[in-house]
């Protein structure tokens, strides 16, 4: 038991850190911390593609909308015209 | 229980419009026509147009108004350069559907002329029209139109002078 308990006691002994150990993690900190700007651009960019997305997705709803508009307008220019066509053939033949 | 009854109006609906709606499968033609038209337009689709119809113009409003209660608007139109491209075996499937006991034929006209048969026939339900068909059929041209819904036939025909369309004088006899 006497090895193990030395060994442990080695393992968990206190150790100080190097003297530059405060510097090197105060330095990366810095490093690494996204900066307040960074944080708000990430936020700017969502919302530019949602804004870019609906937009997209409005123009296309409004695309879809006005090629209905020219169908059923062709529609009625047919049925209509075919109407009056039958119309006329009618007139014509009570004179 | 309410859902049930929901899905069972909602198949009723469904089977109602269908039976309004005249099946024709005429894509064949095609093939064999100079020009051709093929215009299926649902009660969504029409419901969906009628927000960009404008109320200002004179033409759009009217159309708004008409497809207002439509359910449907189904449309084939065939313009051949020769005679006999299409035989009237192809309009069989129609006016089999079109002899049924709901519609019922209101002008008919056959021009010696040009050879050109052009029929109305409308469909009633309650002594109301819920749907126009009209066939137009010449040596070089086949056109059927198929509206679902209540029509006003009189609204459809005073489109004439609108849209484009040469207004046909018609003098009302006294």
């Amino acid at each position: 038991m006497d090895w193990l308990e030395q060994e442990l006691k080695n393992a968990l002994a206190r150790k100080d850190p190097p003297p530059d150990f405060a510097g090197r993690v105060l330095g990366g900190v810095g490093r690494r911390a996204p900066s307040p700007i960074w944080r708000h651009s990430r936020w700017l960019a969502a919302a530019a593609a949602v804004v870019v997305i609906m937009g997209g997705a409005a123009a296309y709803r409004q695309h879809q909308g006005i090629e209905a508009k020219e169908k059923v307008m062709l529609a009625f220019r047919i049925a209509a015209v075919k109407v009056n066509h039958i119309q006329a053939h009618i007139q014509e033949a009570a004179r | 229980m309410t859902a049930l009854r929901a899905l069972g109006l909602a198949a009723a609906a469904a089977a109602l419009l269908s039976a309004q709606q005249l099946k024709f499968n005429l894509d064949y033609l095609a093939a064999k026509a100079s020009d051709s038209v093929d215009l299926s337009l649902n009660g969504a689709t029409l419901q969906f147009a009628a927000r960009f119809l404008s109320s200002k113009d004179a033409d759009e409003s009217k159309v708004k108004k008409m497809i207002a209660s439509l359910d449907g608007i189904y449309i084939r139109t065939f313009e051949f350069k020769d005679a006999g491209a299409w035989s009237p075996a192809d309009l069989e499937g129609v006016r089999q559907q079109l002899r049924g006991a709901e519609w019922s034929r209101i002008v008919g006209v056959k021009s010696g002329q040009e050879g050109e048969n052009a029929e109305i026939y409308v469909r009633t339900e309650n002594k109301k029209i819920n749907g126009v068909a009209i066939l137009v059929a010449g040596p070089k041209e086949l056109t059927i139109v198929n509206i679902v819904g209540p029509v006003d036939l009189d609204s459809l025909a005073s489109l004439g002078g609108h849209l484009g369309i040469p207004k046909v004088e018609i003098t009302k006899q006294k």
